[in-house]
């Protein structure tokens, strides 16, 4: 490369860094945020890459996508042990982590807006296991009491139950712990250990009162893991979760203004109650969904947005988009690890999430106690 | 013009505002004092529409129930008593916050206004900072600026819009006080109206059109501050005989707390 326009390229990348700074300065994050989310586009794009070669068969990425896009002669390249690992494990776990880390992220972004609270989220105050509750009663009784349910909803019952499950937590959760349109951070969180503690033990009446092949079920559903991906989990909670997804953008700009004080959002021309109403039937949707295809995954909900908060700044215009991806990529990235580090056998991912999130969680509490009203 | 008439208010059981009317034309700084618990907050806070009330308040004719919130806040815009945030947020992406009311200006207009918010309270070069790290009095100024922003013309449409302030100098230094208030009269001269909650009656006094006195949930005077602040309205209002003085160059009343006797 000719001298001078290495020193062209040069000062041209210092003068992007130099804007981004003064913009920084000047307490414009926009323009970062924006840079962020295509990055993590990228990173989410590569992780699923990663995924989908990563494991004990090899398959190089270059002849996957050419299967995969239906290049003629690619199907000769891969043996069709290979094609059956990628198109029927590796695919739908890396679909299913995609799904299930973007829905816990988000919907952890979400509460916290909604509850004016860095420290909410879905696993800590009760609500995943509101939705595993539901998950369970489907389950147990989907067979004799419950059967309505199946009728119903179908392959979807298992999501949907989950989902109403969490609805009833998140809304008794608000109701208790707001008052007057201010949030106490300890009742609430005291409030989501009872709740918790409450579902935990009607769940585990329904796991003493269920019979062998309910119980093997049960241990299958209830790892906690994206071990069990299949593309039929896939098609019951994706329709749920992109709706969901969807919806999420239009709450940015009233959670933009929560943050400063229901009356404040208020003022600001926000219709709080339907705000409110729409954030927490999200939230119900995103955590139940994904709860009744993975199980609880901890940490996940609190970790990233908090991540993400201290580089592109509160503003969920941005926050939440770039929460999906990053939720998303970090449990695609879990996963990867959970199957690989002691094979041929697998970690279940609640516990590498847990390692990874709850010194996180201590050192947040730790670090912005001022801040948090306690 | 914002007409308040009969408004009653139950917080929790108990009565707080009796019967209130409470009137503030276009161009006039209209100041509503008392003693602590006489409703002026719960006044405000009802025609800012956040509180369900008995009676009815009008913005410019139009009946404040019939109006959605989005509407509302192109017609007045509210400054609170104090705001705790738990996020962080910049002091500029704060005051911007204003800005996401209503018809979307471009990118440099929204930047302009909001420089010009914050030059008004005396926070330039304060953009880039954390809200949370700013003092009390400095956080008070950004909400200021953040409600400027949202009716940062004070005439639109041909209709003139109000600023509601909740104390906005309670926890401001001297300069400062002058500043707000000064901010407050200007945002009046271009047309607009402000409903002020005060404590300072002197530099209630010195700013205000009209005053209005509140005690127990009731209006108890209403008027030019010459008119409000006598001997008599002191003393019944806040049970303390006090001399009302004027200053030599002028005729702005002023009570000093030296004159109370016993």
């Amino acid at each position: 490369m000719p001298h001078s326009e290495m020193a062209a390229g040069d000062s041209q990348s210092r003068s992007f860094a130099a804007r981004l700074k003064s913009e920084w300065l000047l307490g414009d994050r926009s323009r970062l945020a924006r840079l962020v989310i295509v990055a993590l586009i990228l990173a989410t794009a590569a992780m699923f890459a990663a995924s989908i070669m990563t494991g004990a068969a090899d398959a190089s990425l270059g002849n996957v996508l050419r299967w995969l896009f239906g290049v003629e002669g690619a199907e000769q390249a891969l043996s069709v042990r290979d094609r059956i690992i990628i198109l029927d494990i590796r695919l739908p776990r890396a679909v299913m982590g995609l799904l299930v880390g973007a829905s816990l992220a988000v919907s952890g972004a979400i509460m916290q807006g909604l509850f004016r609270n860095p420290l909410a989220d879905p696993a800590l105050v009760g609500i995943s296991s509101g939705a595993s509750l539901g998950a369970v009663l489907t389950i147990v009784l989907g067979s004799s009491l419950l059967g309505a349910l199946f009728a119903v909803f179908g392959f979807y019952a298992l999501p949907v139950a989950a989902f109403l499950g969490c609805l009833v937590t998140t809304l008794l959760l608000y109701r208790i712990a707001t008052r007057s349109g201010q949030t106490s951070v300890a009742t609430m969180l005291l409030a989501g250990i009872a709740l918790a503690a409450l579902a935990n033990a009607v769940t585990g009446v329904l796991i003493f009162v269920a019979d062998d092949k309910q119980l093997r079920d049960l241990t299958f559903w209830g790892l906690g893991s994206l071990a069990g991906a299949n593309w039929t989990k896939i098609f019951s909670a994706a329709p749920i979760i992109l709706v969901s997804l969807a919806v999420v953008p239009f709450l940015a700009r009233g959670l933009n203004a929560l943050t400063l004080g229901e009356a404040a959002a208020f003022h600001m021309g926000i219709p709080v109650q339907r705000l409110k109403n729409i954030a927490i039937v999200s939230v119900a949707a995103l955590t139940g969904a994904s709860v009744a295809v993975s199980g609880g995954i901890g940490f996940v909900g609190i970790v990233v947005p908090h991540v993400l908060r201290l580089i592109i700044g509160p503003d969920h215009r941005y926050l939440l988009p770039a929460s999906a991806l990053l939720g998303g990529t970090l449990l695609i990235f879990a996963d990867m690890v959970a199957r690989t580090i002691v094979p041929p056998a697998e970690l279940p991912i609640g516990i590498i999430t847990a390692f990874v999130g709850a010194p996180f969680f201590l050192w947040i509490l730790l670090r912005g106690r001022s801040h948090m009203g306690l | 013009m914002i007409k308040a008439s009969n408004l009653s208010v139950r917080l929790a059981g108990k009565q707080v505002l009796h019967g209130v009317n409470i009137e503030a034309a276009a161009g006039q700084l209209t100041a509503i004092v008392g003693p602590n618990g006489s409703g002026k907050t719960t006044s405000l806070k009802a025609i800012a529409g956040e509180l369900p009330y008995d009676g009815t308040v009008n913005i410019n004719g139009h009946d404040i129930a019939t109006l959605k919130p989005w509407q509302l806040a192109l017609k007045r815009a509210v400054l609170p008593q104090s705001t705790v945030i738990s996020f962080p947020f910049t002091v500029r992406e704060i005051v911007r916050m204003g800005l996401s009311v209503g018809a979307k200006a471009g990118a440099d207009e929204t930047d302009r206004i909001a420089r010009e918010a914050l030059e008004a309270v005396d926070l330039s070069g304060f953009a880039g900072r954390f809200y949370q790290e700013l003092s009390g009095g400095e956080q008070q100024r950004v909400q200021l600026a953040r409600a400027l922003c949202q009716i940062w013309d004070p005439v639109q449409d041909g209709e003139p819009a109000f600023l509601l302030l909740d104390e906005p100098v309670s926890s401001l230094d001297i300069r400062h006080q002058l500043t707000i208030m000064r901010l407050a009269r200007n945002f009046c001269a271009r047309g607009g109206g402000v409903i002020a909650v005060m404590h300072d009656l002197n530099l209630t006094a010195m700013f205000a059109d009209r005053m209005i006195m509140m005690k127990s949930g009731r209006v108890r005077a209403a008027g030019h501050p010459n008119e409000v602040m006598t001997d008599g309205v002191m003393e019944a209002v806040f049970g303390c005989a006090m001399r009302v003085n004027a200053t030599p160059a002028g005729s702005v009343p002023f009570v000093l707390p030296h004159t109370a006797l016993g």
